[in-house]
């Protein structure tokens, strides 16, 4: 018989879910493996996922934890596209057979679950952060509302690693900076309180950093937040097209995923 | 030097080569030098190629002016720059890492000056009237 969820509405239809199923510590193939789920209205992808792993096989490995848009965990390629699980209903794909991958460009640690390390460590090493030259802060740093409207849009980032699985660039270079990164090296140097822009020039002006970025928009199609990193990409290479004359020593840049080196390099 | 000089120069020669490249395929039509601008002209009684804008001695007879030989020479630059950085960038998009990053760059620098060097020394023994 079939189970229905409490806080859900009817059962409108049944859809297959076609998952990926991959376990690096099995010396296994990945593969993908079909499972009917019953649907019922409100019901979301995460739902369906997590319908699976307690009703029909508890192996299936996913991640998620707010299930409301603003954690970013739940990240997966839905039918074709990067898209936040637990805010992608099931009836609104209008699709009998749902198909479900784990983010691409990341190693997966199981199943629908990526290995977001390059994601971090890529943000991590662009500083994001207010830098200023004194050491201690000395009070209310101002800031006018036109000033804060120059990054607000790239304020709302989750950190979802969306757009990373959809970047070519990213698919073929290991050092690639990213969108998510670039955007918020952008926000920091867009900034009026910030004085860093200097320590990220090195980073940003790489041959992995902004100019890589072919414009594809993908990344800014794909992210759940509207973020448009795409458009940080460009005015960055604005903000280094002025700046073009500073001097400062270039380093090549070093071997990738891991940017443990990064701290190096600055 | 820095990325962002070398990506400058990049989309800069892309918009010389755009300029130039027209003024270069305009040379077969409203700027070619015959009188009447056709390609191949044929003697009216047989087949016999007598002019036109892409025989031998009227392309030559461009070459062998100094304003063209030197936006010839210009393209070439402009081409030789764009062409081989772009190389470098694809190449260290497949390949990235130091060592290979090195090897890719004077690897295109080498094989770019050997092209300019070619294409230079095509350009001046037309313009010196001597032919290739
Ligand atoms: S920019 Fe958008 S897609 Fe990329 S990590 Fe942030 S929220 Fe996710
Ligand atoms: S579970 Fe938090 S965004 Fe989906």
């Amino acid at each position: 018989m079939e189970l229905v969820l409490k806080g859900f509405g009817e059962v409108v239809k049944t859809v297959t879910f076609r998952v990926r199923r991959y376990d690096p510590e099995k010396k296994e193939m990945p593969k993908y493996m079909e499972y009917k789920v019953p649907v019922q209205r409100g019901m979301t992808v995460l739902d369906g996922v997590l319908y699976i792993k307690e009703h029909l096989d508890p192996s299936l490995a996913a991640r998620y934890s707010c299930r409301m848009g603003i954690c970013g965990s739940c990240a997966m390629i839905i039918n074709g596209k990067e898209r936040l699980a637990c805010q992608t209903q099931i009836l609104e794909l209008n699709k009998d057979l749902i198909k479900v991958d784990p983010l691409g460009n990341y190693d997966t640690v199981k199943d629908l679950v990526p290995d977001l390390n390059k994601l971090f460590k890529n943000h991590e090493s662009v500083k994001p952060y207010i830098v200023r030259e004194e050491a201690e802060p000395y009070g209310e740093y101002i800031q006018l509302p036109e000033e804060r409207e120059k990054y607000a849009l790239f304020t709302e980032c989750i950190m979802c690693g969306a757009c990373l699985s959809a970047c070519p660039t990213m698919a073929t270079d290991d050092l690639y900076l990213g969108p998510q990164a670039l955007a918020q090296a952008y926000r920091y140097i867009a900034d009026s309180r910030d004085a860093g822009f200097n320590e990220r020039l090195n980073l940003l002006d790489s041959k992995h950093g902004v100019w890589r970025c072919h414009f594809a928009g993908a990344c800014s199609e794909v992210c759940p937040k509207g973020v448009d990193p795409a458009l940080a990409i460009q005015l960055l290479r604005g903000v280094l097209s002025k700046n073009v004359f500073i001097k400062y020593k270039q380093n090549p840049a070093k071997l990738g995923p891991e940017r443990a080196s990064i701290k190096e390099v600055l | 030097m820095r990325e962002s000089k070398i990506m400058l120069l990049q989309y800069l020669t892309g918009l010389f080569i755009l300029v130039l490249g027209t003024f270069h395929m305009l040379l077969l039509s409203v700027l070619a030098p015959t009188s009447n601008k056709v390609l191949y002209q044929y003697a009216s009684t047989n087949h016999t190629l007598i002019g036109g804008t892409l025989y031998y001695s009227t392309v030559t007879a461009i070459y062998h002016t100094l304003l063209w030989g030197s936006i010839f020479e210009l393209l070439l630059t402009f081409l030789v720059f764009h062409i081989f950085n772009g190389f470098r960038i694809i190449l260290s998009e497949q390949f990235p890492g130091a060592k290979a990053e090195k090897v890719i760059t004077y690897s295109m620098l080498i094989l770019g000056l050997v092209i300019f060097i070619w294409g230079s020394r095509t350009i001046v023994l037309m313009l010196l009237q001597g032919g290739i």
